[in-house]
């Protein structure tokens, strides 16, 4: 009985406010996304960022610790899937995104919190962290032929990152009334990022069942796989090797899809690969859970 | 100079945020206010009333006292503002909600959360609960020139406040994953609350200015006076006293001009009061603050 507590007190919360969304959606209301976009990505997550990592001080060897193993295992995901993708002749701008960027950020950050703390996020941010730098940069470059630094450069995220290294680095205290200001505004990042996942998720149609069925259960498959031998390669312990699985296993990212929309690459194709693997994750997550706990 | 920095770094976040929204409205770019608000006012606020009551850090008893109280402080103000506004022959549907009606979620409850800790957002926000419900019933009926019940029930707030006091009653926290769930959409409320301030106040105009000053004064002065005295005279001490004469001192809430703007009465006017007063109260805030923590 615990146990299922336990997990419902860290998967449901993500699902009901991705389920408020998709109700918004689904009763034909109107969602501003460019709105709610701005709020997380410009103000937010920026936030989120620079509060968690003055508060949690987590030391530089975790920090690098956990970043190795989060690049090592985009590329290893990317070598993998580039390989399963031309042995299906499946075309790389379009799926290949898809299958190395999963949602490290609006259910992957809230699942990380709940389950392990406030030291959890701060872990779980160094990853999403680099997912953010590798979606703008390769993720951009495979979908449009060339990588985006200038809009990598524009991401306020990149620049909390840089400010949250420099407070770790020289064990800044923030004076209080930074920390209530950017803890507030941080608040902002899960609701509306949730909120705006579900809307993305009420919009997505289901284009071709067995593709994404199969695509979805790949990328679940393969993110596990690599997370967990990652995790093995590198002896990692304790609360960073569930972060590093998790983080690993999560579903296809909606950031995606917002770059096969830009740069023309089977978005429909993509949508269908997102809303069906965040359907699975549904089942997945808990019993990835139940494994790491 | 320890309490000066102390009141700094109380009104500093909320001058950061709603300054967020004022230079987002300013630079032109595209704020949509009607999302927010519903974002807001369906899934942030209810949640945040929720899981702030929840948390058990104020008893029923106190709850229902400083509701009562701040009842009494309504009741009183609504009283002086109509004799004010009939002394000055000026419209009462149009004046007397925002004369009565403080603005106590998007800035009373941060300096209520950030001056007393979660002990003050909770007493905070049972007078906020109290608020909006009259706000958007009696506000709405002195607008609309119609009285609604019916229209309270509609929204998911009155049974959000009734499951919240079962848990209280009952002095039992609420299953984690409801818990948890509730905690997060609470988080947006307050800062979305905030940068919707900035916003509007960077679009509300001016025009009668010696108008807006006097009125947005006297929502300040009667505010304090009222609020001091019924915390005198029932012996509040601490978080109570400081909460309860911190939200009668509020500006006037931005839904006043949203309701006069819907209903058609005299809207400008209105904005004017709001965006006076408000800045009014930003100014004299480091006072106030001064007088509630000192006391």
């Amino acid at each position: 009985m615990s146990i299922v507590a336990e997990l419902a007190a860290i998967v449901l919360p993500v699902f009901f406010c991705a389920g408020l969304g998709l109700l918004w959606i689904r009763s034909g209301r109107e969602f501003n996304s460019d709105l709610v976009s701005t709020l997380v990505y410009k103000i937010a997550v920026p936030c989120l960022i620079i509060a968690t990592f003055s508060k949690v001080r987590l030391e530089i060897s975790v920090i690098t610790e956990i970043a190795l193993a989060a690049i090592i295992i985009y590329l290893v995901t990317a070598a993998i899937a580039a390989i399963v993708l031309r042995i299906f002749k499946l075309s790389f701008p379009a799926y290949l995104p898809s299958m190395i960027f999963p949602l490290v950020g609006s259910m992957g950050l809230p699942v990380c919190l709940f389950a392990f703390g406030e030291k959890g996020l701060a872990l779980a941010l160094v990853y999403f962290t680099l997912g953010a730098v590798g979606t703008f940069t390769i993720g951009a470059a495979i979908a449009s032929g060339r990588a985006d630094f200038k809009k990598l450069l524009q991401e306020p995220a990149l620049w909390a990152a840089v400010i949250a290294i420099g407070i770790i680095y020289w064990d800044i205290s923030l004076p209080k009334w930074m920390y209530d200001s950017t803890k507030l505004l941080g608040g902002m990042a899960f609701p509306l990022q949730l909120i705006a996942l579900g809307c993305s998720l009420g919009r997505f149609q289901v284009s071709s069942l067995p593709r994404g069925i199969g695509l979805g259960l790949f990328r679940l498959a393969i993110g596990f796989a690599i997370g967990f031998g990652v995790a093995e390669f590198f002896a990692l312990e304790g609360m960073v090797r569930a972060i590093v699985i998790l983080q690993s296993s999560m579903p296809v990212a909606v950031s995606n899809y917002l770059f096969a929309v830009i740069y023309k690459r089977e978005p429909e194709e993509v949508a269908s690969m997102v809303l069906i693997s965040a359907a699975m994750s549904v089942v997945t997550l808990p019993l990835l859970l139940l494994y790491l706990l | 100079m320890d309490l000066v920095f102390q009141i700094a770094s109380i009104i500093a976040p909320l001058f950061v945020i709603a300054g967020i929204g004022y230079l987002w409205g300013r630079s032109g770019r595209p704020f949509d206010t009607t999302i927010v608000g519903m974002l807001t006012l369906n899934f942030g606020v209810p949640a945040l009333i929720f899981s702030t009551l929840t948390k058990l850090e104020v008893s029923l008893i106190q709850f229902g006292e400083i509701i009562g109280i701040f009842g009494l402080f309504m009741l009183a103000n609504l009283a002086i503002g109509a004799l004010l506004l009939r002394a000055f022959k000026l419209e009462i549907e149009a004046f007397l909600p925002a004369l009565s009606f403080p603005n106590n979620g998007n800035m009373g409850l941060p300096l209520c959360l950030f001056a007393f800790g979660d002990t003050g957002l909770a007493l905070g926000i049972a007078v906020f609960a109290l608020m909006s419900t009259a706000n958007v019933t009696i506000g709405f009926a002195f607008a609309s020139g119609k009285w609604s019940l019916a229209t309270m029930f509609k929204t998911p707030l009155p049974w959000i406040i009734v499951a919240a006091l079962f848990f209280m009653a009952a002095e039992m926290p609420p299953p984690r994953w409801i818990a948890n769930t509730a905690e997060i959409i609470g988080g947006m409320s307050i800062p979305l609350m905030l940068i919707a301030l900035g916003v509007s106040l960077s679009r509300l105009e001016v025009r009668d200015f010696k108008q807006s000053v006097w009125l947005g004064f006297a929502r300040l002065a009667i505010g304090f006076g009222l609020g001091v005295c019924l915390a005198w005279a029932f012996d509040l001490e601490g978080a109570a006293r400081g909460v309860l004469i911190l939200q009668c001192t509020m500006p006037p809430a931005v839904m006043n001009y949203i309701l006069a703007a819907r209903f058609d009465r005299q809207a400008t006017g209105v904005a004017g009061v709001v965006v006076v007063s408000t800045f009014m109260s930003l100014l004299t805030l480091p006072l106030l603050m001064l007088f509630v923590l000192a006391g």
